[in-house]
């Protein structure tokens, strides 16, 4: 990847939040400075209260910084203009209930002022993408958790903007959605847009961020790529096929010959989101067979393999509305 | 009707709205100003840049995006059903037949009480609706956050407001058309056949009105009985007491066209006087009521030089103007300007000042009388001018002066006496006498044909005979040979419409006047051996009785209301009180000309739009307050504005004018705690009194500030008022005033609220 040009530059930003007569109630942010490159999916980390949303807010002019500077598109946060090329999906997503999902992304559309045909087109892909086509003419009120962030997504990018600013984009997702989320971030960032991400969910944010930076109460106190940031430089990991008892007794004595550490030996285990993706896509295929354990761990794909495709996400719209 | 009646002027209201604003704008950049300070020097980089971005956002707004707002905000009332509204509409229609039943027995009023109560529900059924709507909806949107992904959309916060009203604003149009209309429909078929000429719509042209008392002098009142406190004044009968009503700017289009050929033939006025008996008498004449009468009048002279009256040195040169003596008026003048060079010292300073006003006056008046008065006008101007210069009663050179002019306006007058009595006319008409009840039953109409039949007095019958006689004289149709015409009593009977009898008396005289070779026939024309004029002529004549009707009816003449009764565009009613010792009382409504009727849907319908600008307005403010405070409190604030708009804005209005005596708020309480009355005062020291008149001055101008900021509310249920008494609602006193308002709070209001939403965070916790 070859990030370059600022999209969002922070400089010593700092927040205080004051009661009504002006006295100071906690210090959100404190002189923050960072920069996000054109093209990167920058991962915002944190703990409760860290001051990931707040920063976000303050971007995006919802939140005045108390000290501090922000240029974002190289416009100043309070500057309504910037908009026009941000998508933002907020913490939840704060949609109009009322309103279905095609009059959600009509609306939406209006306000950047999107012509009608290329606002129903955009409207009815985007629908497609997250997954409500079925879903399209009820109104949000019945919508459960997963569907609305769907939606919001859907909002979000409704402008195609250079730049997604997405609190917590995989709260209230099931794991198809999850992966689905995730796919679509590296998806955008693929089409050379900036994504900014803030979210506790820590190995969703590795999975698809490029730089990271840690907050914690306020203060900026780890930013760098991800790959640097989490590569063990004093262990090395080898990965083949299965090796018969003899095979592994061979690497052992080579092994013993080049480090006096003692090396462990084990097999490789996929991750829960893993065997979820593939047995829902298994009963898919099969329907009312149950798996057994060992069926599952035989056809277990090794790991780093992506070739799992998601099942439809409609399956979501059958959830009870939440 | 009990309502104000005066032109609004719309230029000094404006001006007034720009100030306000103004100084509301110069506040609020202030108090930002000073705020942004205490941050230092960043603050004032805030400060430049809010403003800069403030100014920017109005002038790249855009309509679509608030279209869209306004959109979003009509599927929100449709959809979380405020329109059940509706429901609640159609039930009163439905049921209040049972309770409209009126026991009165007047059409008018019966009728006017189911508009009454159409107007209002529609009105007040709605208003709940609008003040929750606005008021709750941008505070839910900030609760619910659904405000911040908007806002997070290129879309500036004035548009967010302006949306906000503007869907609102759509949506409680469209509920009171759909409600207008069905009570339209509910209304045709609640009223009975019968009275179903009741749902009108009056145009009524106003005139001022100025009273003469007893003794004929010009009066601004009348006399008050005691009855209607202020209201209606009144006019003693039998006496020279008058109630003269001016109707300027009187068009010939205020006609009526009766017979459909395109030209007004028929003058209608509607009255609505209160009688008022110092002796009760019996049932019947009670019950008969009193009688006045109504006279056109149109007394040129006395428009021109009744002003010279004021004055008790030029009052009998007033007098003889008036009364069109122009040779003995001529005669006074040169008196008093020999006077003024012999010595005498008759004049003040402010005898002068009433000349040149007078001259002023006269000169004006006389610009309407065509070409021919140029050299008198100058000698009226020369005159004022001069009188003008005196200043002190010393002033010997410019008595001296005066007195030159005076004489030569003296000379002038006796040059010119015929032509301006010729132009100068004084015609008066009266009508029939019309009755006057207690308890004015109704309105009374008075219809007036365009021409009217009269029996004339001297003047009137001198001129007529004199523009008779020249007419003929001019057609040479007086004269055969050096005799009368034969058979031209038959003839200016045909031509000039007298009757047989007055136009054989007249050919008698003209006859024996040719025997005594006063007149002279040669060359077909008959004329004056003395060469006076023939209004002169025929004023003698008539002054000397020797052209007394022979018809028992008297001199029949006619007159046409717009050519002959209007000078300078105003006609002049005059009414009088025909019982001795009684009184008739009017107020300046209670006499007007009624203009063809307007369809009943038009006054309904501007009633309509009077109604949903008043309710986009409650939807303005709590729109706007909705930006800086929560939903309850809002809801709160717009109910206030709203209860004091409606209810006390005139009180307020009356106060800071003086018509309401007040002894200021703090005063009042400290009256209240020494248990003393306002006459008396407060019993505390000078100091004491001076910090509490202080403090009283202090309050008077947050009055007269809270009325500024305050809309007027009364205006738009006024509108409704006009309807129910069978009125047209007016433009100028009416419409306009509730149109411009509405604009004059709308803009600022949506600018605050912009402000209000952009400067605060949304996410402040």
């Amino acid at each position: 990847m070859v990030a370059q040009e600022n999209v969002i530059e922070i400089r010593n930003l700092s927040k205080v939040y004051r009661d009504f007569w002006g006295r100071k109630k906690v210090q959100a942010v404190k002189s923050l400075s960072l920069d996000v490159k054109r093209g990167e999916v920058f991962g915002l980390l944190g703990p409760n209260g860290s001051g990931k949303t707040t920063t976000i807010k303050m971007l995006l002019g919802l939140l005045f910084p108390t000290s501090g500077e922000i240029r974002i598109l190289g416009r100043n946060a309070a500057d309504v203009q910037k908009n026009e090329k941000i998508g933002y999906l907020p913490e939840e997503s704060y949609l109009y209930k009322f309103l279905n999902a095609d009059e959600t992304l009509d609306f939406y559309g209006r306000l950047f002022k999107i012509p009608a045909r290329e606002r129903a087109e955009r409207a009815d892909r985007l629908i497609k993408t997250v997954g409500l086509d079925v879903a399209r003419r009820r109104q949000l009120k019945e919508y459960s958790k997963g569907m609305t962030r769907r939606i919001g997504l859907a909002q979000a990018l409704i402008n195609n903007p250079d730049l997604v600013l997405l609190d917590e984009p995989t709260s209230g997702l099931d794991p198809i959605g999850t992966r689905e989320m995730k796919d679509l971030i590296l998806q955008l960032r693929d089409e050379g847009k900036t994504v900014v991400l803030c979210s506790h969910q820590l190995a969703d944010v590795q999975d698809v961020s490029d730089r990271i930076a840690v907050l914690f109460q306020g203060e900026l106190k780890v930013l760098g790529e991800v790959e640097q940031l989490l590569e063990l430089r004093n262990e090395t990991e080898i990965r083949t096929g299965h090796l018969s008892d003899e095979a592994v007794d061979e690497v052992k004595a080579v092994l013993a010959k080049h480090t006096s550490e003692n090396s462990t030996f084990q097999r490789p285990r996929a991750d829960l989101e893993q065997l979820f993706l593939r047995t829902v896509r298994e009963s898919g295929e099969r329907p009312g067979r149950r798996f057994t354990a060992e069926e599952m761990a035989a056809t277990q794909p090794t790991e780093g393999n992506n070739d799992d495709s998601a099942p439809s996400a409609d399956a979501d719209t059958e959830d009870n509305p939440g | 009707m009990e309502y104000e009646l005066e032109p609004f002027n719309w230029l000094l209201a404006i001006g007034r709205w720009g100030s306000v604003t103004g100084a509301i704008a110069l506040i609020a950049v202030a108090i930002a100003f000073v705020a942004s300070v205490r941050l230092g020097p960043s603050g004032l980089t805030y400060f430049s840049q809010g403003l800069t971005d403030f100014i920017r956002d109005l002038l790249s707004m855009s309509p679509t995006r608030v279209l869209a707002v306004a959109r979003l905000t009509l599927k929100e009332a449709i959809r979380r059903k405020a329109l059940v509204v509706f429901v609640v509409f159609a039930v009163l229609l439905m049921f209040a037949g049972w309770f409209m039943t009126s026991g009165n027995n007047r059409a008018d009023i019966s009728v006017g009480v189911q508009i009454w109560f159409l107007l209002t529900a529609i009105s007040w059924l709605i208003l709940p609706a609008a003040m929750f709507l606005s008021c709750w909806s941008i505070p839910e949107d900030i609760r619910t956050r659904s405000l911040h992904t908007v806002v997070t959309k290129p879309i500036r916060r004035i548009e967010v407001v302006l949306g906000r009203i503007v869907g609102f604003g759509g949506v409680l149009a469209v509920v009171v058309i759909v409600m207008g209309f069905a009570g339209y429909i509910w209304i045709q078929r609640q009223v009975p056949a019968n009275i179903k000429e009741q749902l009108k719509c009056r145009i009524p042209v106003y005139g001022d009105l100025i009273f003469k008392d007893r003794m004929g002098g010009l009066a601004k009142q009348g006399i008050n009985t005691g009855d209607v406190w202020d209201y209606r004044s009144y006019i003693e009968g039998n006496t020279r007491a008058r109630a003269i009503w001016l109707f300027n700017d009187f068009d010939e289009n205020m006609l009526s066209d009766v017979d459909g050929d395109g030209r007004g033939d028929q003058l209608n006025l509607e009255s609505r006087f209160e009688s008022f008996r110092t002796i009760k008498g019996s049932a019947d004449s009670v019950e008969q009521g009193l009688e006045a009468q109504f006279t056109l009048v149109k007394n040129v002279r006395e428009e021109a030089f009744s002003v010279f009256g004021f004055s008790p040195e030029f009052r009998q040169f007033s007098t003889e103007l008036l009364a069109g003596q122009f040779q003995n008026a001529s005669t006074s003048l040169s008196e008093i300007a020999s006077s003024i060079t012999d010595g005498a010292e008759v004049l003040e300073p402010s005898d002068c000042k009433y000349f040149y006003e007078a001259s002023r006056v006269a000169i004006v008046n006389m610009n309407y009388l065509g070409e021919g008065l140029d050299e008198i006008k100058d000698g009226f101007e020369d005159a004022g001018r001069a009188a003008n210069l005196i200043k002190t009663k010393d002033d010997t050179a410019a008595f001296d002066n005066f007195s030159k002019t005076c004489a030569r306006l003296s000379e002038l007058l006796a040059e010119h006496s015929d032509h301006l009595l010729e132009v100068m006319p004084r015609l008066e008409v009266s009508l029939p006498n019309v009755r006057v009840t207690e308890y004015h039953k109704g309105q009374d109409q008075v219809p007036i044909d365009r021409t009217l039949t009269f029996t004339a007095d001297y003047e009137s019958l001198a001129r007529f005979l004199a523009s008779t006689i020249t007419e003929q004289n001019e057609a040479k149709k007086l004269v055969s040979g050096e005799s009368l015409t034969e058979d031209l009593a038959r003839q200016l009977a045909d031509t000039a419409g007298m009757s047989i009898l007055n136009s054989e008396l007249l050919v008698d005289v003209l006859q024996e006047e040719l025997d005594a070779e006063i007149l002279v026939a040669q060359d077909s024309m008959l004329s004056m051996a003395n060469k006076i004029s023939w209004i002169n002529y025929f004023d003698q004549l008539v002054r000397s009785e020797r052209l007394t009707s022979q018809d028992p009816e008297g001199w029949r003449l006619t007159a046409d209301i717009y050519d002959d009764l209007v000078f300078r565009n105003t006609l002049r009613i005059e009414v009088a009180c025909m019982n001795d010792q009684m009184f008739i009382g009017m107020a300046r409504p209670d006499l007007f000309i009624r203009l063809p009727d307007n369809p009943f849907a038009v006054g309904y319908s501007k009633a309509l739009l009077c109604t949903i600008l008043m309710l986009v307005l409650v939807v303005v403010i709590g729109v706007t307050a909705s930006t800086i405070v929560k939903g309850p409190v809002a809801l709160f604030l717009t109910f206030g504005v709203f209860v004091i708009g409606q209810v006390f804005h005139g009180f307020m209005s009356d106060i800071l004018a003086g018509q309401i005596e007040s002894s200021g708020m703090i005063s009042s309480g400290v009256l209240i705690l020494q248990q003393r009355n306002p006459m008396a005062g407060v019993d505390v020291s000078r100091q004491t009194q001076n910090i509490i008149e202080s403090a009283d001055n202090v309050s008077t101008s947050l009055l007269y500030g809270a009325s500024r900021v305050i809309p007027d509310f009364g205006l738009y249920s006024q509108s409704a008022k006009y309807v129910e008494n069978g009125f047209d609602v007016p433009w100028s006193t009416s419409m306009l005033p509730a149109i411009l308002t509405f604009f004059g709070f709308l803009i600022p209001c949506v600018l605050l609220g912009a402000a209000f939403l952009k400067f605060r965070e949304l996410e402040a916790k």
